[in-house]
């Protein structure tokens, strides 16, 4: 019974984290899996990717209604990040789980950096700022035009769409939701607004998470026991961070989350070079 | 037509939210059973290996009430819950005329499809 709640509570933890700073859970939820409960790194990453699609499928169904989310464009992209998670979930089996945990310790420092430099109301990785969107130019035609909304019109959607098979390639391999890389390239590449860019990717990581998560599946990575109580957790404190956001001090929270990364980023990289570290 | 439209404007949207909404109450509320009844007959994550997926015996684990056969419906329902919404988009975008829209839903499926057909063959 102990251990099914610590699991509870360590998804509704990543999974309150990740909905206040918009990165969803799966950027804790490995590292927790593997250096807090010792699971093997390709068993942790399945977990994550159902956690994912379920914080995907629960947001989407709240920014779809709201009309903030971009379904044919996030279909559009979807494409290509399907094509691109099916191919990363067959890599990450022939990958060495201590590339993998290396290359999950670069993420990590990656999204801390980010993060640290992050203004409010900037997506992680974003060096401009959140209002219109920077890019100016002819106005597309063809599908193309079909695929904006209210106040903007897409553009670059061949950059936009290689952009997304390295999101999914990504995801699938790191068992994260991918938004570090598709939010920033529909808003920076793209010239889609910053809401509509998060709601939109929020919205397509589920299918993301799901072509690769069936590899997983399939190949006996998903233990059912592990698997449960995250979702549950980490839907749980989705939800819980929902209706928190507008109270909490996101600064605070911001740089705590620094924090938290970048000493996990060490032990998953100490991990990857086999380095013992005390604690 | 869709992003930034006001509430309820574009029918698709509005079909696979409500898709999403349901299916994702649904899904969660089997593994919340499933949790439930782990720690009820007192199964310990992690130390206690859960049974692979095996179609074949999941009904008898619900019937049974046994913890493996609701969360392996809960969490197969999530997986296909990606999957249902495309489904559904497609279903819209086709009787709305949309075609080029369909086109891409379509082709999602077909990638969705695809990744199924190479875990079964690679597993």
């Amino acid at each position: 019974m102990p251990l099914t709640l610590l699991l509870i509570a360590g998804g509704v933890g990543t999974g309150v984290f990740g909905a206040l700073l918009g990165l969803g859970g799966g950027i804790l939820i490995v590292p927790l899996l593997t250096l807090g409960f010792g699971l093997p790194f390709r068993d942790a990453v399945a977990v994550s990717l159902l956690a994912v699609i379920t914080t995907s499928s629960a947001s989407a169904a709240i920014y779809l209604a709201r009309g903030a989310a971009n379904l044919r464009l996030g279909m559009t992209l979807e494409l290509l990040t399907a094509l691109g998670a099916l191919f990363g979930g067959l890599l990450a089996f022939a990958l060495d789980e201590r590339l993998l945990a290396g290359l999950f310790a670069i993420l990590l420092a990656y999204v801390a950096v980010s993060m640290a430099r992050r203004r409010e109301g900037r997506p992680p990785g974003s060096a401009v700022p959140s209002g219109e969107p920077p890019i100016d130019g002819p106005r597309p035609g063809g599908y193309v035009a079909t695929l904006g909304g209210a106040g903007y019109v897409v553009r670059r959607l061949p950059l936009g769409l290689a952009l997304s098979a390295f999101a999914g390639v990504q995801s699938a391999l790191l068992g994260v939701g991918g938004g570090i890389v598709k939010v920033p390239a529909m808003h920076l590449v793209m010239g889609v607004p910053l809401r509509v860019a998060t709601a939109t990717s929020n919205m397509t990581i589920g299918v993301t998470a799901s072509a690769s998560a069936m590899l997983y599946l399939a190949r006996g990575a998903v233990d059912p026991y592990v698997a449960g109580p995250v979702v549950l957790g980490v839907f749980i404190g989705a939800t819980i961070a929902s209706r928190l956001s507008h109270r909490v001090p996101l600064p605070l929270v911001r740089w705590l989350f620094v924090g938290v990364l970048t000493l996990v980023a060490f032990q998953m990289m100490a991990r990857a070079l086999q380095v013992s570290i005390s604690r | 037509m869709n992003a930034g439209s006001p509430r309820g404007s574009d029918p698709v949207a509005n079909a696979v939210a409500r898709l999403l909404s349901a299916g994702t109450v649904a899904s969660v509320s089997l593994v919340g059973l499933g949790v439930l009844l782990l720690a009820a007959v007192g199964l310990v994550p992690t130390r206690d290996r859960g049974p692979a997926l095996e179609p074949s015996v999941i009904l008898a684990d619900v019937i049974a009430l046994r913890p493996a056969g609701l969360l392996w419906v809960g969490l197969l329902f999530t997986l296909a819950l990606p999957t249902a919404r495309v489904t559904v988009a497609l279903l819209g975008f086709s009787r709305s005329g949309d075609r080029r829209a369909a086109a891409v839903a379509a082709g999602v499926l077909c990638v969705l499809l695809m990744a199924f057909g190479v875990a079964l063959v690679t597993r």
